[in-house]
């Protein structure tokens, strides 16, 4: 197997600094299996040939952006413009191929809700093993719990299992949990669309009162999210950063994209 | 390694809901529940000594052979449990590594934690069959835990190093399988080794010279009949080490191909 050059994401606390994380020249690229290159018959088969099995597909080509502490970020881009790989290497699920991410403080990433859950556990069971996936104790769980399932409106049905929730009361059970996580920068990929009505108004109440007191990153389709929300916006396009600035330019110059 | 950050709180209590959750969804669906834990080793034990013991009249010279037997299949199913497990682990918890980022050898370590409680519970039935069998509680019973932590140690190392493989090669999983099914043969379960020994001394000193073996001799050795052959009576002080150090080796490469390949999991899955 080639080794892979890769770079850095390192965690480097310092209250001194006002930038909560700073990324440089961040590239990502995938291997992707050309033909059947899955098992180990094509890869011996591949190695003996002389083939490599893979192709390199370039998904981020050198980003760089600062998030300022107490920032509300909004990235947008078209569907396969490199947001979410941006966001995942963010919460350190991908390593990037090369240059640098510094994140100062801890991340709470919200890639997706409800992380872990599982339809043969009872909602009282997901909801410590969620929180034990967002970093919580048991201790604090406990603590917050009676809020969560206020919060989710699911007093009834904590002891069920979560196979016998509809989707909208699994979401709401899975976002309640994720609004209490305390961490010094959130990163939010489109989960502001949950619930009915009624639950919208509960999430973007809390989005709003995020706005100011918390560093967060929000990756979103949405471009009127982007203007109630963000003090500033990127816009991701074929891996770059084609425009940045305020929230107004930036959904302008989206919208343009179609144009 | 930064041990004390790997060992964190956090990773503490990801590994506890884990291992709780694999636990608790193991055995659901099914009517007898945790109990088929115990009867899995306790029927197959069933099973061997029917055809081994009464039928093969295997076994007659060594003291208190059904326990013998028993202490063998218990601990061959540990064995084969853990390594199965911990090399579908990652593969298993897919939809944990591509959503968040936490250190991978979480999910192979809960994985293999049931296989522990398991082996531990199935130790309790062993001690009661001996007793009842005859045998005389001995001080050599408290070496026991640390073989089983030598044969885990041994599993854990396999399961790293193979299950980091099979991520990309899912083709390791299937192999294994049938190279456990080599490997029951190889190893003095159902057989007395004396029986290898007395055609040839040399197939003898190899099978002992695995880690297995050494491990299931040893057991037997502190906890039911010290007539049973071990590796350190039988080939020597250096078998003995050279079995623990292959342990240690396993585990060690296991480790680091697994903290070098971790990074692409989610990528890979």
């Amino acid at each position: 197997m080639p080794k892979r050059v890769i770079g850095t994401r390192i965690e480097a606390p310092d209250p001194s600094s006002d930038v909560a994380i700073r990324v440089e020249n961040l590239h990502k690229s995938f291997r992707l299996p050309t033909e059947r290159s899955w098992g180990l018959k094509q890869a011996i088969f591949n190695r003996l040939r002389g083939i490599k099995g893979y192709k390199d597909q370039q998904v981020l080509r050198g980003i760089n952006f600062d998030v300022k502490k107490g920032e509300f970020l909004g990235i947008v881009g078209r569907n396969g413009s490199g947001k979410s790989t941006l966001l995942k290497i963010l919460s350190g699920i991908y390593y990037p191929s090369a240059g640098s991410v510094v994140v100062n403080g801890t991340l709470v990433p919200f890639i997706e809700l409800g992380v872990g859950f599982n339809p043969e556990l009872t909602g009282r069971e997901n909801v410590y093993l969620n929180g034990a996936m967002l970093g919580f104790s048991n201790s604090e769980i406990d603590a917050m719990y009676d809020d969560i399932v206020k919060f989710a409106e699911l007093e009834e049905f904590m002891d069920q299992k979560l196979k016998n929730y509809s989707s909208g009361m699994q979401v709401r059970l899975a976002f309640s949990i994720a609004i209490r996580a305390k961490g010094d920068i959130l990163i939010l990929d489109e989960v502001l669309a949950v619930g009915d009505a009624a639950f919208q108004k509960k999430c973007n109440d809390y989005f709003e009162s995020l706005h100011g007191n918390q560093t967060v990153i929000l990756v979103t389709h949405s471009m009127e999210n982007v203007e109630k929300f963000c003090d500033r916006a990127i816009l991701i396009e074929n891996g770059e950063i084609a425009c940045e600035g305020s929230p107004e330019k930036v959904t302008k110059a989206y919208l343009k994209l179609w144009s | 390694m930064n041990i004390p950050k790997v060992w964190n709180k956090r990773n503490r209590v990801l590994l506890k809901e884990l291992t709780k959750t694999d636990f608790k969804l193991r055995y659901q669906g099914s009517v007898l529940g945790y109990l088929w834990a115990l009867l899995r080793p306790l029927l197959m034990f069933a099973i061997l000594y029917v055809v081994f013991a009464k039928l093969l009249r295997f076994g007659s010279d060594i003291p208190h052979y059904p326990v013998y037997l028993l202490t063998g299949t218990v601990l061959w199913s540990f064995f084969t449990e853990c390594c199965s497990q911990g090399i579908q682990a990652v593969v298993a918890r897919s939809d944990l590594i591509r959503k968040i980022s936490f250190p991978k050898y979480i999910v192979v370590i809960s994985a293999t934690l049931t296989a522990v409680i398991n082996v531990l519970i199935n130790l309790v039935v062993i001690i009661i069959f001996a007793l009842l069998n005859g045998v005389t509680p001995s001080w050599s019973w408290l070496l026991v835990p640390i073989l089983i932590g030598e044969l885990y140690l041994f599993a854990l190392g396999i399961a790293l190093f193979l299950g980091s493989i099979n991520v990309k090669y899912r083709d390791i999983s299937s192999i294994w399988e049938v190279l456990t099914q080599a490997l029951f043969y190889a190893v003095p379960i159902i057989y007395p080794i004396t029986m290898i020994a007395s055609t040839s001394s040399l197939a003898a000193k190899i099978i002992l010279i695995d880690p297995i073996a050494q491990v299931i001799q040893d057991i037997r050795w502190s906890l039911i009949t010290k007539e049973a052959v071990t590796t350190a009576g039988f080939v020597g002080l250096g078998g003995e080490l050279f079995a623990i150090a292959l342990v240690l080796v396993v585990l060690i490469v296991g480790a680091i191909v697994f903290r070098r390949r971790s990074k692409f999991f989610s990528e890979e899955i």
